[in-house]
This record gives structure tokens, C-alpha cells and sequence, in this order.
């Protein structure tokens, strides 16, 4: 654990598994929720840490065990969505040339794993979602797109994720997700949470 | 009483509702927004005799001119705009305000507009602020525009006619008192001694997200970068661009983000950055938490001061 400003720290999840690493921040951050400290201003797990903001009435001493403590953590409580999608991403013949599968054979090992949301970030709504097989992988674009159409589909690296409206992005695009992924005057106004479970459907 | 709103005749270059945000949403990816500059939005809700946290209009470079529905007291701190900062300023039906800089380029950036009663906009996942970069909060979720018609409170309390605010400074040279951020050892010695020993300068492209700086590039080892997983990020952490080049995040910030950063700009001495303008030079300096925390009381015995003061007239 790092203090990282006056009121903020970083607890660190060290496993070789990014995916257990960000399981160990959301329970943390799960258990530091459910203890509601005093002064506690926000709690937001990542791919491999947990950053905790406090006012200067939180007192950090009740950090001290969550680092450790992760992994005996009852899993919170997750939603699991059934996520339909529709093909026609405009890189999808280019990531399955990469590939070296037919879009058929991609489809058919994208659709098999369920899918897990590790963190949001990078814009309201915005899911990383682990699950994607190793064969699939590929980097993000080298040129970033300045506007990505709202609902894409896209993966870089290990994550899938769905651009929730119009954004600059560099993600590789597959297809178009249906949801209102991001909607302020809604509770809970994100579609999908730290801990969900999504199953994309054709 | 009758319907009060203030009707923008100019926009001004970035005017926007703020109040002090809504943190707390961070897993969902969601900033949380407020003024840029809390200090001056709680001063001039002081001096109208509103709440700390009312939601009041941030204004940017170049103010908006706005016209009264009904009396409207209202107030500017954080900087000389207008006809008469740092003091009330009484509006009568129809009567309007020009908010232009006082002082042409040497005066602060941004200011914040408090009027008596709080903007009256419905709140949106607990604030009233509008998040510029996801367009929602606010009027209607982005800069206010020409014939925008921006509904006003009943006024919580009489204003303080008489009392004049402290002045926030405002500099072309600012000093910035930095904590080491999260991967300071990722950059090493070298690169952390020509951060905290060179000027750096305000790029015009900053904005609510965070504010670009341009100086000599600050090396960090681009295997280790590309390596760095996205985590939370703090208010005034200093992210190295691939470039390296220091962006220092503020208000609409991503909540996670994975670019290396080297410091966190103690949050006091944030609205000197956000205050100055384009092109004004920047330096960091290496503080301590201890500091900061010091820094920060000293900054809430300031306002809670002036509070004191205002009350007791």
C-alpha cells in the first residue's frame, strides 16, 4: 500500500494472474464498502490495485489488511448479462486475417467463454471485461480512431470491451453490442459492474 | 416568488454549472467533476449567502455576459472578472453583468460565479455538475450557450453587501509543491531531477480533464510503460505522455488510466495551476505529505476565516 496524494493510496494485488490480481482489488474494495469507514470518499478497483480516496476524516489505518486479507473474501454480489451482438466491427476481417481464422471460427471461440468485468475506466460506463482466449489476443490498433461509434464491440490485449457512446478510441472494432450502456439519470447508471458476468449472444 | 433566472447573451469561451462534484461513482468509470477551483466556488458562495457547495457557473478566459429574470445578487472569486470581483454584485430585473477579464492576459484563467440562491438545475447522481467530457449534469450536460436560460434558487440567506473576499492569486509563474506519485521509481533519479528543475509551460489545449504542459521531455523506459496496468488516479497526479510530456490530471480525469505517473500536486496549491493562464510557466517541487496535509488545514482555516467573518456582520 502506497499513499499516492494527501487523502489517496494504492493497494497493490501482486499475483502473476492479472485476472485473480483484479478479483483480490474487487473483493477489497467490496469489503471496504461494506465497513463504510468514516471519511471513505471512494473506492476503485483496477487491473491490479484498488485506489482509495478518503477525506481528512478517513483514517488509512483500516487499509492495513485488505492487501493481505483479498483472498478470503466472500465474492460480491454480480449481475450477469446476456449481451446481444451483432458482426460487422469495421476490423474484424482485418483481426481475423491476423488471426488466421475464418469469422465464423472467430465468433465461435468469442462466443464460448462467459465473460467477467474487471474495472471501469477510461470513460463512464466503460467495462473491461476478462475472458477472452488467449488465441484471440490481439494488441490495440497502432493509430487510435478519433470517433469510435457508440455501442462497439472491441478487444485489445486481454480485454473485450463496448464503447458506450461516441469516442475516440483504439480498440480493434468487432461488431455493435445492444444496451444503454451508459445512462446518467439511470440507477444504477452503468450497464455493467466491477463483478458481472456477460455472456454475448448472437 | 417568481420564476428567477439569469438568460446568457454571451456564452464566454467555456462557461459551465459546478458545484463540488460528485465523487463516489469512480468504480463506474464515472469523474466526478465540480469546479476546477472549489476554493473560489465556496468564497463566492460565501459572499451570496449560500451554502459552501451551491452550484455556481466556472467561467473560462473569456466570461459570459448573462441578464437578469427577477433581482439576482450574485458574486465572482478566483479571479478579476467582471465589473467588481470579490464583491456582491446586485442585479435588478433585466439589468446584465459582462463577465470579461479585468486585466488582459495577466489575470487569472477561470473565476467562479456564485449567485444567491445556487443554479436550480436538477441534481444528477447527487451534483449538479456537468461532466463536459460525457455530456450529462449541468443545464443540459454541456457549456452554456447563447439564449440558455439558467434557472435560480430562492436565495438561502441575505447576502454579505459589504464583505470582500480573499483574493486568490493568480500568477504567470507558478510553483506547484508535489508529492512523489505512484511510479517515481519507474522514472528514476535523472529523470525526477530534470522534472523538479525545469519550466514547463501551459499548453492551450488543457482543459477540464487535465492540463497539458510542454518542456523538455521527461525520459521514462517505454517497455516499462507499456507494461503498466490501468489503476485509479488521483486528483493532480502528473501522468508522462509517451512524448514525455507531464499532463496534470484534474476534475473530468479518467478514473483508471494506464500512462506512468511521476508526482501528485499537493490538491492546495492546484487552483494556482488551474487560475494561470495559457503559456505561464510551471514548476514542481518536491513536498512532503506532511506538508501537504498542513497546507491543506491552512487553506480550510482561510475559508472557514472569511465564513466567520460573513456571519458575524
Amino acid at each position: 500500500m502506497r499513499a499516492v496524494g494527501e487523502f489517496s493510496w494504492l493497494l497493490s494485488f501482486g499475483d502473476a494472474e492479472e485476472q485473480r490480481a483484479n478479483e483480490r482489488a474487487r473483493a477489497a474494495a467490496a469489503l471496504l464498502r461494506s465497513l463504510a469507514p468514516e471519511g471513505l470518499v471512494d473506492a476503485i478497483p483496477a487491473a491490479r490495485t484498488l485506489f482509495v480516496e478518503g477525506s481528512p476524516a478517513f483514517d488509512a489505518g483500516v487499509l492495513a489488511g485488505l492487501e493481505a486479507g483479498g483472498e478470503a473474501l466472500p465474492p460480491p454480489p454480480r449481475r450477469e448479462h446476456a449481451i446481444r451482438l451483432h458482426a460487422g466491427g469495421e476490423d474484424l476481417p482485418e483481426v481475423c486475417a491476423a488471426l488466421g481464422l475464418s469469422e465464423s471460427a472467430f465468433w465461435e471461440a468469442f462466443l464460448a467463454p462467459i465473460f467477467t468485468v474487471g474495472f471501469l475506466g477510461f470513460a463512464p460506463g466503460f467495462a473491461y471485461l476478462y475472458g477472452l482466449p488467449r488465441s484471440l489476443r490481439l494488441p490495440r490498433r497502432r493509430t487510435p480512431r478519433i470517433k469510435v461509434p457508440a455501442r462497439s464491440l472491441a478487444m485489445a490485449g486481454p480485454y473485450v470491451g463496448i464503447y458506450p457512446a461516441v469516442m475516440p478510441g483504439g480498440w480493434n472494432l468487432l461488431g455493435t453490442a445492444e444496451g444503454d450502456f451508459f445512462d446518467a439519470g439511470r440507477l444504477p447508471p452503468a450497464l455493467l459492474a466491477p463483478g458481472d458476468t456477460v455472456r454475448f449472444v448472437r | 416568488m417568481t420564476e428567477r433566472a439569469l438568460l446568457v447573451r454571451k456564452a464566454g469561451l467555456l462557461t459551465t454549472v459546478q458545484d463540488l462534484g460528485r465523487p463516489g461513482w469512480g468504480a463506474l468509470g464515472i469523474p466526478a467533476a465540480g469546479a476546477l477551483d472549489p476554493e473560489a466556488l465556496r468564497i463566492a458562495n460565501l459572499l451570496v449567502g449560500n451554502p459552501e457547495g451551491a452550484a455556481g457557473l466556472e467561467i473560462t478566459l473569456q466570461g459570459p455576459t448573462l441578464e437578469a429574470r427577477g433581482e439576482i445578487d450574485l458574486a465572482v472569486s478566483g479571479g478579476a472578472f467582471g465589473p467588481d470581483p470579490g464583491r456582491l454584485v446586485r442585479l435588478r430585473d433585466r439589468g446584465s453583468i459582462e463577465l470579461r477579464p479585468r486585466a488582459a492576459g495577466g489575470g487569472s484563467a477561470r473565476a467562479v460565479v456564485a449567485v444567491a440562491g445556487g443554479i436550480a438545475v436538477p441534481p444528477v447522481l447527487g451534483s449538479r455538475s456537468t461532466c463536459v467530457s460525457a455530456g450529462f449534469g449541468g443545464l443540459h450536460g454541456w457549456p452554456l450557450r447563447r439564449g440558455d436560460a439558467i434557472p435560480v434558487g430562492d436565495p438561502f440567506a441575505p447576502p454579505h453587501a459589504d464583505a470582500q473576499a480573499p483574493e486568490l492569486p493568480a500568477s504567470g509563474e507558478v510553483t506547484l509543491r508535489a508529492l512523489p506519485g505512484p511510479q517515481a521509481e519507474l522514472f528514476g533519479d535523472a529523470a525526477a531531477a530534470l522534472f523538479y528543475s525545469s519550466a514547463f509551460r501551459i499548453r492551450s489545449e488543457s482543459n477540464r480533464i487535465g492540463f497539458r504542459l510542454e518542456g523538455p521531455p521527461i525520459p521514462c523506459d517505454p517497455a516499462a510503460a507499456e507494461e503498466l496496468p490501468s489503476e485509479g488516479t488521483a486528483l493532480g497526479a502528473v501522468q508522462i505522455t509517451v512524448d514525455g510530456q507531464p499532463i496534470v490530471l484534474l476534475a473530468e480525469r479518467p478514473t483508471t488510466g494506464g500512462y506512468p505517473k511521476i508526482a501528485t500536486v499537493v490538491a492546495a496549491d492546484l487552483g494556482l495551476l488551474i487560475r494561470a493562464q495559457p503559456g505561464a510557466r510551471v514548476r514542481f517541487v518536491p513536498a512532503t505529505p506532511a506538508e501537504a496535509r498542513r497546507l491543506r488545514a491552512e487553506r480550510e482555516e482561510r475559508i472557514g476565516r472569511f465564513a466567520e467573518e460573513v456571519r458575524s456582520r
